[in-house]
């Protein structure tokens, strides 16, 4: 009401509005959490969260469990900075987390070491030909997957015009289809050591931090950016100032689906084996990664930073709830409701935005 | 010559075609690496066999869908219904419908809740679920014991999805090992589910090391996750001698680590033993025979003295 008072017709220039960017909301929102978790463990473990009371560090912080709070969320944070991008085009991706089962098992089966303690590979999908291949291959190879789905998803998209929804509902069902029929539901096991580094220690979060800076910058400052963002805001007049909408949106579903690849080879290698259910659910942990850090649903907002920290909330809550030892069945009923709650504050912050402009 | 061979050839096939017997198979999902076992042994063994042939259906762990597929077993005039049960308190539909139309049916690996009051033709194999949890985590306690911390230990367990029935169970085995007089030096710090998942345990486990509580030993409700922790601890720098991990199940992926050095003790359960003695048994309830209605497949211990003898078997 106030707002009628003084701006006329709601053209006011808002201060509140421009200084803060929605990324600011998020960072408050993950300090908040962390504050949250600070003060239970102070009350109820008489242990720090974040900080090392115990002298176990050279440092003041407790290292190993900020290292955790990344790297658990690392491989899921690469699916979702291809998700990030999808979204903003206005669009959906339900297949990631497919994609990630069927390349794992793909990529994998290239990886594999002849020996294991000295007797032949008991999971050995291919003979001796593709035994203790050179790493160059699994890693191509899982590439190519993730540019075949990636393409299929954005042709169906731009060209026969089927909404994203279902299209990446089709490659989700197919994808997971092709993990189980790969190696007939078999796991697959034993990788070479080069193949394994890449999954090994922190190896992850210097992969995902890395591709999270390129995309900032790829967003931010490319005519790709720019053209993604273009057709999230508004299809149609993306379409009038001559952008080639059908090309550009396959090209964004053909990096989804490579993002979603290399979360796959990464996933295998540290967990040392391929399995056709993995990456159940990734791609709804993806999505609230990114809506939970002010990407919105509707296309045309959001930043690869606001990501990046809806993925460390997400870190810092699954740590927080091991910290504090809280029972395993409130912590799915509370994972939940963050994400939904964040979806609620987006909405109401993007219609009290509307409101006033 | 060739018009008699025609002739027996042609005789054979609608001989086969005629007593051939059809077994439909429905299994809660063909991505559960143990189910896959299963599922393997099933087809390995009625491959072998003249004449049985089976249709297998993956139920996705769908509850509704695996009722669909035994209907349509039924609809389409198998011999017997093998069914590995998405969600055992929903099996009395299954039963009835079977029951109904009098198509003899095998329960296999997961009992189901009316095992108890199972229709004449319909029988249960599978092992039974309370060793298993039970076999694992007494042989931590001895190590324990032989490794001198009868004084006190503290450990962890990793549980598998909290809505399944084996998770549970083998959860409850361990806390009552941890009950009885010789074992309760045992205190677990924390108890949180990984979903059976290796990559979950593996995150897990580093969340729980990260607050720097020491341990002895790690109980887990499957093997996939007893593996997941170790290379937590491995990356943690931890020397897999001083703590004491168990499984269950004995894949292979287990097996190697047990003679790694890594892993301790882990229980095997007989997959495609369950797969055969299912098969077997659907055949002899479609042949009228008397079959027991509860066929229990042993579990074993595995431990490094005998790893040697399971290596090629799940």
């Amino acid at each position: 009401m106030a707002e009628t008072a003084h701006g006329v017709g709601g053209l006011k220039y808002d201060h509140s509005k421009r200084a803060r960017p929605p990324e600011l909301n998020v960072l408050i929102a993950l300090v908040l959490i962390v504050l949250v978790f600070e003060a239970l463990g102070a009350l109820l473990m008489d242990q720090s969260f974040l900080f090392d009371t115990r002298g176990r560090f050279d440092s003041i912080f407790n290292e190993a469990r900020l290292k955790i709070i990344i790297l658990q969320v690392a491989i899921i944070g690469i699916i979702a900075l291809g998700v990030t991008q999808v979204i903003i085009t206005g669009g959906i991706d339900l297949s990631s987390g497919s994609i990630v089962g069927a390349t794992a098992m793909i990529a994998m089966s290239f990886a594999q070491v002849a020996e294991v303690n000295g007797s032949p590979n008991p999971k050995a999908i291919f003979g001796p030909w593709a035994m203790d291949l050179p790493v160059t291959v699994p890693v191509l190879v899982g590439l190519a997957c993730g540019v075949i789905a990636g393409v299929i998803n954005g042709v169906l998209i731009a060209y026969t015009k089927i909404p994203p929804f279902i299209a990446t509902l089709g490659m989700m069902v197919s994808a997971r289809g092709v993990a189980k029929w790969w190696s007939k539901g078999n796991p697959i096991s034993f990788p070479t050591d080069e193949y394994a580094a890449i999954g090994a220690g922190m190896t992850p979060v210097f992969i995902f931090v890395f591709l999270a800076i390129l995309f900032h910058f790829i967003l931010k400052y490319t005519v790709y950016g720019k053209h993604t963002y273009a057709i999230g805001s508004n299809e149609a007049a993306a379409r009038m100032s001559g952008i080639n909408v059908a090309r550009h949106l396959v090209l964004v579903y053909t990096i989804a689906g490579i993002l979603a690849a290399l979360a796959a080879v990464v996933l295998s290698a540290k967990n040392l084996t391929a399995q056709s259910g993995m990456g159940i659910m990734y791609e709804l942990d993806a999505i609230a990664m990114a809506v939970i850090g002010g990407v919105s649903l509707s296309g045309g907002r959001g930043s690869i930073i606001g990501t990046c920290l809806g993925a460390l909330i997400f870190g810092v809550i699954i740590s927080g709830f091991t910290f504090l030892r809280l029972d395993a069945f409130y912590q799915e009923m509370v994972k939940g409701a963050i994400i939904v709650g964040a979806v609620v504050l987006d909405q109401w912050r993007q219609q009290r935005n509307a409101n006033k402009s | 010559m060739k018009k008699t061979l025609l002739a027996a050839g042609i005789a054979t096939l609608l001989g086969s075609a005629v007593t051939a017997d059809t077994i439909g198979v429905s299994m809660a999902r063909f991505d559960d690496n143990f189910l896959t076992v299963l599922r393997n042994g099933m087809e390995e063994f009625a491959a072998g066999m003249d004449g049985v042939e089976l249709q297998i259906e993956d139920a996705t762990d769908d509850v509704a869908k695996q009722l669909d597929q035994i209907n349509n077993f039924i609809a389409s005039g198998v011999d017997a219904i093998i069914v590995n049960a998405v969600d055992t308190s929903a099996t009395e539909a299954m039963s009835n419908a079977a029951a109904s139309a009098g198509v003899p049916l095998v329960y296999v690996n997961r009992q189901p809740i009316n095992v108890d009051t199972l229709p004449d033709n319909q029988a249960f194999v599978a092992s039974n679920e309370i060793e298993s949890g039970t076999l694992a985590a007494f042989e931590a306690c001895q190590l324990l014991r032989a490794a001198g911390l009868a004084g006190g230990a503290q450990g962890y367990l990793l549980m598998g999805q909290l809505s399944n029935q084996a998770a549970v169970q083998r959860s409850k085995d361990v806390d009552d090992i941890l009950g009885i007089d010789m074992c309760n030096f045992i205190t677990l710090i924390d108890r949180q589910t990984a979903n059976w998942s290796r990559d979950e345990a593996q995150d897990l486990m580093t969340n729980f090391m990260s607050s720097g509580e020491p341990f002895d030993v790690v109980f887990a409700n499957n093997d996939e996750m007893a593996i997941g922790a170790i290379q937590a601890m491995k990356a943690g720098g931890m020397d897999m001698a001083d703590v004491v991990v168990v499984g269950v199940d004995a894949t292979q992926d287990a097996l190697l680590a047990m003679q790694a050095g890594d892993l301790d003790a882990t229980v095997f359960q007989d997959a495609a033993g369950q797969g055969s003695g299912a098969v077997n048994a659907a055949l002899a309830l479609a042949a009228g025979e008397d079959v027991d209605q509860k066929v229990y497949i042993p579990f074993v211990l595995v431990t490094p003295d005998n790893v040697g003898d399971f290596l090629s078997r799940n």
